[in-house]
């Protein structure tokens, strides 16, 4: 058992720390801010400051250095995470691009992708969405209609993506789409490259029960896209689906942890503002929520050794999803209970303003949705894990 | 970083389980069950334990012990908790422990080696009738002449012990906060005169509880102990148990697994109903978390590091959750055959519902870590 890092490691987080030390201003750490700016003002911030970073060397630090990253191990990656984390910097703008297109062009990609595509990512030039879901295909992602029609050395697409992260400000959105006429399910799917901003492209925001606009619907009307921007082979999309799906495995969540632990304390700061600390059943609510964060933290430890030996998680990465999800958003569920007689109120006592955990608190509920949710977990340890029988 | 068992442990861990189902299977931990008033105390599988070192794990190799840690004592304790196994191995070793950190040379010297050997049985005896796992738990009074008086109860295989182990308050006792002199650890021969054992009936057939009465029984203090020993000697029997538990659970959760694949209702399997399914994955993510927690707690102790209270406490309060929870899961979706003393799974629920108020119960633990989570933050 060791549970230290490698000298290599421990250099780089100190240079981490310096550096976020240096450039994440005070005020962007005191709860409240990020709640407190008009959403392109936030987003913008981000992205700029994103920018920033990955210029200075903390972006793909796993990445292989031909494409542009460090070379790292996935003690750096998590590293990299649990710091940005406590050093309660803002969310990447960029996270799908950057999680699941990057490695997998990495894999599968042409050349001409690899060097067009990878850099501009990294440095946050370029946003990148996930066209997957749509209305008619959710958790059932091979129900999904938006097609495009061979037209000589394009495609023209048609269709509707819904649920898509940042579709107001994003550039290009790889999308599932259906390039074989008449085929069902998983066959005739190919990962197509599209740009955003060409015609046909309309994007309408969709506002969250948070009252933020994050995500949005993409509706492709006659949109000429290249043949040439596609991912994976013709016809091989579900493959190529199944394997950019896969980045997400062997992530650690102890950045997840790290991130939570700052919402427990904001938390119990409420809680004692309100008198309600002292409560025994208070205590052991907020305890049990304590427990599984800390379970998160030994697990996402166990994980990390695990990706470090070369093992592959396969199924089990689902585990890891269902626990850091219901972690969190039970957390939130014990916030909303303690507040007490004024929990309705955003200002319960005149120096308790529950605005931004409020706000957490209704993005705690999608959690347990997007990146599959909990019931198609479930799913799968049962049968991929534990070997249960299929269910009819 | 390396935060998972090792090939050596991993290997301990099947070599444990493939003796404990060949020389010990559920039949026999029947026969132990279905027999409440035998002493509960198989000998030949404490001689096989003996022989395979099994005892000897935490005893320092001048003591002819294997000097590893508690990570490697959770191994076995899993692999017992996954066998139901009775026997009073996990008294015997948290006895040691005590020795061991808190005992002077000659009584480490006197104790360590037979207890590594298989050639003594020995038991803790820390807290009176109802009494909580801290000092005011603690029933049992010490002279300054090291006689001692008071009951001790719940004290597992106390009726075979050639040694106990008893946590005794010295004049005043210890602060409020627990902390400080006022409380010793003695050993205690309970062969000596004014020792009265009295076996107290209880619903788990696995093990054998009984009440110590004590008037003006002769021990010897282990001079290195205190409030902070007890403390000590109270996490690691946390830790025990919560391995037990945590192997219990797993098998409890693999054993329903097993029967929900095979049984068929409505002409198709039981655990191909979602309802049962997806209530399993559940309680598969449960008790892989209580695990990790189980090793974390117990490394943490080994390394004595500064956040190793915090540890034992979520260890515990998982461990019981996962153990409740499974092995009521593994009555209910055994159907009516579940519920039957014919059936195993009574064994797995009773086994774990003492295990669960050991050491402290889930209520007690999750104060711990209230205070230690909740009153630090600034």
């Amino acid at each position: 058992m060791d549970l230290t890092y490698s000298p290599a490691a421990a250099e780089f987080r100190a240079e981490l720390r310096a550096w976020l030390a240096a450039n994440i201003p005070a005020r962007w750490a005191a709860p409240g801010f990020w709640a407190s700016l008009d959403e392109d003002e936030a987003f913008d911030l981000r992205r700029d400051w994103e920018r920033r970073k990955a210029l200075a060397g903390f972006a793909g630090v796993d990445w292989p250095v031909e494409f542009g990253g460090r070379g790292g191990t996935p003690a750096m990656a998590a590293i990299l995470d649990e710091e940005l984390a406590r050093a309660r910097a803002p969310r990447s703008v960029n996270t799908l691009g950057l999680t699941f297109l990057a490695p997998t062009l990495m894999a599968v990609g042409t050349p001409e992708q690899k060097a067009e595509i990878i850099g501009p990512l990294l440095r946050n030039e370029v946003i990148w969405c996930q066209g997957f879901s749509e209305p008619g295909a959710g958790s059932d992602l091979a129900a999904l209609r938006t097609h495009g029609e061979r037209d000589g050395d394009e495609f023209v697409v048609n269709g509707q993506k819904v649920w898509t992260t940042f579709a107001r400000r994003g550039d290009q959105i790889f999308t599932m789409v259906r390039t074989e006429p008449g085929s069902s399910r998983h066959r005739g799917l190919s990962l197509l490259l599209i740009d955003m901003h060409a015609p046909g492209v309309e994007v309408r925001p969709i506002r969250q029960m948070s009252g933020v606009s994050e995500f949005g619907e993409v509706f492709f009307t006659d949109v000429r896209v290249p043949a040439a921007a596609c991912v994976g082979g013709l016809g091989n999309g579900w493959a190529t689906a199944m394997l950019l799906l896969s980045f997400e495995r062997g992530a650690s969540a102890i950045g997840q942890y790290t991130d939570y632990l700052r919402a427990f304390e904001e938390i119990v700061r409420v809680a004692r503002a309100l008198g309600r600390d002292g409560d025994p059943v208070v205590r052991q609510e907020l305890a049990r929520r304590r427990v599984e964060l800390e379970c998160l933290r030994y697990h996402s430890l166990h994980v990390l050794t695990e990706v470090e030996q070369g093992r592959d998680l396969g199924f089990a990465s689902s585990v890891t999803k269902l626990q850091w999800s219901q972690a969190y958003q039970g957390l939130f569920e014990t916030f909303d209970e303690l507040l007490g007689p004024d929990a309705a109120l955003v200002r319960p006592t005149a120096d308790v303003d529950l605005t931004a955990l409020r706000r957490e608190s209704f993005w705690t509920r999608s959690v347990t949705i997007w990146g599959g949710s909990s019931q198609v977990q479930r799913s799968i340890v049962a049968e991929r894990v534990l070997g249960l029988p299929r269910g009819s | 970083m390396f935060f998972a068992l090792t090939d050596e442990q991993r290997a301990l861990a099947a070599s444990v389980r493939d003796l404990l189902a060949g020389r010990f299977d559920l039949a026999a931990v029947r026969a132990v069950f279905d027999d409440p008033a035998g002493d509960g105390h198989p000998l030949d599988l404490w001689k096989t334990i003996g022989e395979q070192g099994w005892l000897s794990v935490r005893v320092p190799t001048e003591h002819d012990g294997l000097d590893l840690g508690l990570v490697d004592v959770q191994v076995i304790a899993r692999e017992f908790g996954a066998g139901v196994v009775p026997g009073p191995w996990a008294a015997t070793v948290l006895a040691g422990e005590a020795v061991l950190r808190a005992g002077g040379p000659e009584q480490a010297a006197a104790v360590l080696g037979p207890l590594a050997a298989g050639d003594l049985v020995a038991t803790v005896a820390l807290r009176g009738p109802g009494g909580g796992p801290g000092p005011d738990g603690v029933a049992v009074r010490a002279t300054a002449a090291g006689r001692l008086d008071g009951i001790a109860s719940g004290v597992e295989y106390a009726g075979v012990a050639d040694l106990v182990v008893v946590a005794a308050i010295e004049g005043p006792g210890p602060s409020a906060a627990g902390t400080g002199p006022g409380l010793g650890l003695y050993l205690l021969d309970p062969t000596v005169a004014g020792v009265t054992i009295e076996p107290q009936a209880a619903p788990d057939g696995t093990t054998r509880l009984a009440a110590l009465t004590l008037a003006g029984a002769a021990a010897t203090r282990l001079p290195g102990s205190g409030a902070a020993a007890l403390a000590d000697l109270r996490r690691r029997g946390a830790v025990l148990a919560a391995a037990d538990l945590v192997g219990l659970a797993r098998a409890a959760l693999t054993r329903t697994v097993a029967y929900d694949t095979d049984r068929v209702q409505f002409g198709r399997p039981v655990g191909s109903f979602q309802a049962v399914a997806h209530h399993l994955a559940d309680l598969h993510v449960a008790v892989t978390m209580a695990e990790h927690a189980v090793l974390y707690a117990a490394h943490a102790l080994d390394a004595g590091r500064p956040d190793a209270d915090l540890a034992v406490a979520v260890a515990k309060s998982k461990a019981n959750q996962a153990g409740a929870d499974t092995t009521a899961a593994m009555i209910q979706y055994h159907g009516g055959i579940g519920y039957t003393w014919e059936h195993d799974a009574h064994f797995f629920y009773k086994r774990a519902r003492r295990l669960i108020a050991a050491f402290g119960d889930s209520q007690w633990h999750r104060e711990q870590v209230a205070r230690l989570t909740i009153d630090s933050v600034g």
